[in-house]
């Protein structure tokens, strides 16, 4: 996983233009409806046509400007709170069951209640993207400094830390690896909620040009809206596997 | 001066009417069985479990909470692997007050010295052998000051060729550093070649069953010479015999 970085991504790319090159030919021998299934070329240069005349870039900008505010401020509450409920098994325990029911409700099932709270404006975006990221990353973030060996702790302990100073000290750093894991995989769950929320009330976003170009049944729209997030999240998930790769490079052998 | 360690465990008695004393600089090995409480009567030394009756004292003093005069060394994840082996050792000071930043160098450096660490100074524990890591832990507790070092089955991951290297290692460096070690193993022959005394454990709960005096028959030098000499071979095979008479019953009982 984390060293996956160094290995060629030859494997990953043959694959890649294998399964275009069965779309392509599966849409232009006219095995399916264009109007169902248009060939990759087709994607392509419709993406490069909205991003000349559509503002794609500008849509494209807006919905991760959206995924990135709502995940910052989830990750800022969750991590902390996290952490006090990992190391503190009282607060842990008063506070997983609240946290898990609400942690269960699905994001679409939430949309009308947060569109009565907040309107159909940004906050009923980032409340949506915050409500699917903070309580998933809270837990994760307990069960991380959970799994810190008791040793750490403990030897920290012998040398004097307090019980602050152990957490600071060797908690967090020895827990900080797998956090940045847990934020890439959430990350990826914010752009899913992202598309939702654009779908259900917006005017700007992928999500909403998706949703337009479904309305005059322009497939090939459709599907580069669907390609261009396809794009970011596999450059938002190479980059912060890269940067695994480059600070935790001590956990290489 | 004494040590007095007097201690009425029991919950699931897992160590029962316990009673030792271990002067300064005595080096007192816990053999038993695995399981068999030894651990836990180590731990309590270390202030990491409380006896549930008794106490055990330093100096006449009732010890409480971990601090510095006692120092681990675990089996795993003894040394912390973000930090290099310089770093490592160095965080055996983090916590001291009454040292100035260069001294602290200066101790790091010399302990680094001790263990035969100063050419992997800044390489991280994952990229050293199991047995560098040990030495990083116990050059660590060195830095630290500790008087007393608990060691729980610190070469038990170990092959038996580095283990016997760190054996004769830590008898080396203990001859220049008086301390006082309480070190578990269930490993008789490594029991007969580090101890000033051996105290052998009954299984749960944890009993003295014999207390084997190996300084006044080899003294405080261990070398190879003694570990392949006639008398090393025979204390084994009197400690083996009487590890065996707990089996032994057990399987009578």
């Amino acid at each position: 996983m984390p060293g996956s970085a160094r290995n060629t991504p030859i494997a990953g790319i043959l694959f890649g233009v294998a399964l275009l090159a069965v779309w392509e030919a599966v849409s232009r021998f006219g095995f399916v409806e264009p109007a169902f299934l248009p060939a990759p070329s087709t994607v392509a240069s419709t993406l490069y046509e909205m991003i000349l005349q559509r503002d794609l870039l500008w849509h494209a900008g807006v919905s991760t400007t959206r995924v990135w505010t709502a995940f910052i401020i989830a990750a800022a509450m969750a991590i902390p709170l996290g952490v006090i409920m990992g190391s503190f098994p009282v607060v842990g325990r008063a506070l997983e069951p609240t946290i898990d029911f609400i942690r269960y409700l699905p994001v679409p099932a939430l949309v009308p209640l947060s569109i009565i709270w907040f309107g159909v404006g940004e906050a009923t975006k980032l409340f949506l993207l915050w409500l699917g990221t903070f309580f998933q990353l809270v837990l994760l973030v307990a069960d991380d400094v959970r799994r810190v060996p008791h040793e750490y702790q403990e030897v920290a302990a012998t040398l004097g830390a307090s019980r602050r100073r152990s957490l600071l000290d060797v908690s967090v750093p020895a827990m900080l690896p797998t956090l940045v894991d847990n934020l890439r995989v959430t990350l990826g769950w914010c752009w899913s909620y992202v598309i939702v929320a654009e779908i259900v009330a917006a005017d700007s976003g992928i999500g909403f040009v998706i949703w337009q170009a479904r309305r005059f049944f322009k497939t090939p729209e459709v599907m580069a809206g669907v390609v261009a997030i396809g794009i970011i999240g596999l450059a938002t998930d190479q980059t912060l596997r890269w940067l695994h790769w480059r600070w935790f490079a001590y956990l290489r052998r | 001066m004494s040590k007095r360690f007097a201690g009425f465990g029991e919950q699931h008695d897992v160590v029962a009417q316990f009673n030792l004393s271990i002067a300064k600089g005595e080096i007192v090995v816990f053999l038993g069985p695995s399981g068999c409480g030894k651990t836990t009567l180590m731990r309590m030394a270390g202030g990491l479990e409380t006896p549930t009756a008794g106490a055990i004292k330093l100096n006449g003093v009732p010890l409480g909470l971990p601090d510095r005069r006692r120092g681990m060394v675990f089996q795993s994840y003894s040394s912390y692997p973000w930090l290099t082996v310089e770093q490592n050792v160095a965080f055996g000071m983090r916590y001291r007050r009454d040292m100035t930043a260069a001294a602290k160098r200066e101790r790091t450096r010399h302990y680094l010295q001790v263990v035969g660490l100063t050419e992997h100074a800044g390489a991280y524990p994952n990229r050293i052998s199991g047995g560098m890591r040990q030495r990083v832990a116990i050059a660590r507790t060195l830095a630290a000051g500790s008087e007393i070092l608990l060691m729980d089955e610190p070469f038990g991951a170990l092959d038996a060729q580095r283990r016997e290297v760190l054996q004769i290692e830590l008898r080396r460096i203990l001859q220049i550093e008086t301390k006082t070690i309480i070190f578990v193993t269930h490993d008789v022959e490594e029991a007969a070649f580090l101890a000033d005394r051996v105290v052998v454990f009954t299984r749960r709960p944890a009993r003295i069953l014999s207390i084997i005096n190996i300084a006044s028959r080899f003294g405080p030098e261990r070398t190879l010479a003694l570990r392949d000499s006639q008398a090393f071979f025979e204390l084994r095979n009197e400690l083996l015999a009487i590890v065996r008479s707990t089996a032994e019953e057990e399987r009578a009982a």
